[in-house]
């Protein structure tokens, strides 16, 4: 959906796919469309779980190397810390009426963001269209999302 | 007179019969007492014998064993159903290969040996990362290593086998039938198949709507004044100052300057965010205008094109929305 009445645009460039680093790239692009500002959202690397179809419900946190976390980098790797962060997370999210991912990428692509997947991350992770969730409009390189972005605010996260 | 005696005759052959059956009887009697007189001593004889063996079984464990034996069988018949039991029987051949195989000599010496090692595993020094790394320079632990490999080889192929033969299984579609009539059975999966997380509930009904989530922010302050038009005092957001000002007429006139033509799907929407405004003292945010009013986000973008929350609160004379969903 194009406005051509609104002038801002911004790009969204979300390159880590853990549940905390997700939400911050969506909640950007979903607070730019209900300011009225263009948004696109260019997921590449890690970033590509947020919109895999059999990741996207299972992103997990990114406890070890997290100062902020509290925990113990060498408790932080124990296996099983990331899922139960992940999980206390998504509890906490529940509890405030947080859309869950999925969700939220249902909500931006209705809302008239965009999303693309960056091309030489779908090769490197050798993934496939149709293993990205339906909201994705189209696998693309990074030289592309600049065309498409002409004009736009970069945000990187 | 001849009747009679006829009949007394009758009577008394009658008597003769008796007596001669009494007599068999009592003979038999005598014949049984005897017979029990000299089986006393060898019934006796046997019985002790036979309580002797008995007594012995027991400290041998055979009852205990038989009890734990029929508590086994019990728990089996609880875990298994008929279908399992079938399947084992298929696969009985299999088991008994595995169960050879497994004992033969060499393999009964590993496992031996391995057992011991856990004998004695108090005595074993805690081992750190680059212990686990100076311990790999050891040539049996190599070998050790090499042949966990090629175990762990083994199981991967085999595990993959399983899983095409799961997925090329003509019988699934039965089975599932079968399954959703027998309703779910506790069994686990082996591996990392995960299920879908449940849908959250759609709301079906406009009523009740909860208090506000999420990171929204009540908006009921008294705001500063930055213009006044026709009488009617605006922030500097271009929201009404005083929600109390507002009019329909006064809506009508707003939503005109946003390039919004109004009609009673966009009506309904200023409706909604008006109503739980007072009730809530906050704007609604975009999430909470799609549960309120049933629309979907695409419905309430293509209504109100650029930034629907926003250009709904203003028309309908309430702050801004806060919060950031």
């Amino acid at each position: 959906m194009n406005i051509a009445t609104t002038k801002r645009k911004v790009a969204i460039i979300a390159s880590h796919g853990g549940l905390d680093e997700a939400y911050p790239a969506l909640i950007l692009a979903n607070a730019a469309r209900q300011s009225g500002i263009d948004a696109f959202v260019f997921f590449t690397f890690w970033g590509l779980d947020i919109i895999t179809t059999s990741k996207v419900d299972h992103l997990h946190v990114n406890l070890a190397g997290n100062a902020s976390s509290g925990m113990p980098t060498v408790l932080a790797g124990l296996p099983g810390m990331e899922s139960l962060a992940a999980s206390m997370m998504k509890k906490q999210m529940t509890e405030l009426d947080l859309p869950t991912v999925r969700e939220m990428l249902q909500i931006l692509d209705e809302s008239g963001a965009e999303l693309y997947a960056c091309e030489l991350a779908m090769k490197m992770f050798k993934r496939t269209k149709e293993d990205l969730v339906p909201e994705v409009r189209d696998v693309i390189t990074a030289g592309d999302f600049y065309d498409l972005a002409d004009g736009a605010q970069i945000i990187f996260t | 007179m001849g009747a009679s005696e006829q009949d007394l005759a009758a009577v008394m052959a009658r008597l003769e019969a008796m007596d001669a059956r009494v007599g068999y009887l009592v003979r038999q009697q005598e014949k049984t007492a005897e017979l029990l007189g000299e089986m006393t001593p060898i019934l006796r004889l046997v019985m002790e014998s036979a309580t002797g063996k008995l007594d012995e079984l027991d400290k041998r464990g055979y009852f205990a064993f038989g009890k734990e034996v029929l508590y086994l069988t019990e728990r089996v018949v609880e875990g298994f159903e008929p279908d399992d039991v079938r399947k084992l029987g298929d696969a009985v051949v299999g088991i008994l290969e595995t169960v050879r195989a497994m004992t033969q000599p060499k393999i009964l010496a590993i496992a031996g040996e391995a057992s011991d090692v856990l004998e004695r595993s108090d005595e074993a020094e805690p081992l750190g990362l680059l212990g686990m790394v100076r311990a790999t320079r050891d040539d049996d632990v190599q070998k050790g290593m090499a042949v966990m490999m090629e175990m762990m080889r083994h199981v991967g192929r085999i595990a993959r086998a399983v899983e095409t033969q799961r997925k090329a299984d003509p019988n699934a579609e039965k089975k599932a039938k079968l399954a959703a009539v027998l309703g779910p059975r506790k069994k686990k999966v082996l591996g990392v198949e995960r299920t879908a997380p449940p849908q959250r509930a759609v709301r079906a009904t406009r009523e009740p709507l909860g208090p506000p989530t999420g990171c929204a922010v009540p908006s009921d302050k008294p705001r500063e004044v930055a213009a006044v038009i026709d009488g009617v005092a605006f922030g500097a957001d271009g929201h009404l100052a005083d929600p109390a000002s507002w009019s329909p007429e006064l809506a009508a006139r707003l939503a005109a300057a946003q390039g919004v033509p109004m009609d009673e799907a966009r009506w309904a929407v200023v409706r909604f965010a008006r109503a739980d405004f007072e009730a809530t003292k906050t704007s609604p945010n975009i999430r909470r205008l799609t549960q309120g009013t049933n629309l979907a986000t695409r419905d309430l973008y293509a209504l109100f094109p650029k930034a629907p929350a926003r250009t709904v609160a203003k028309i309908a004379g309430i702050p801004k929305p806060a919060g950031c969903i």
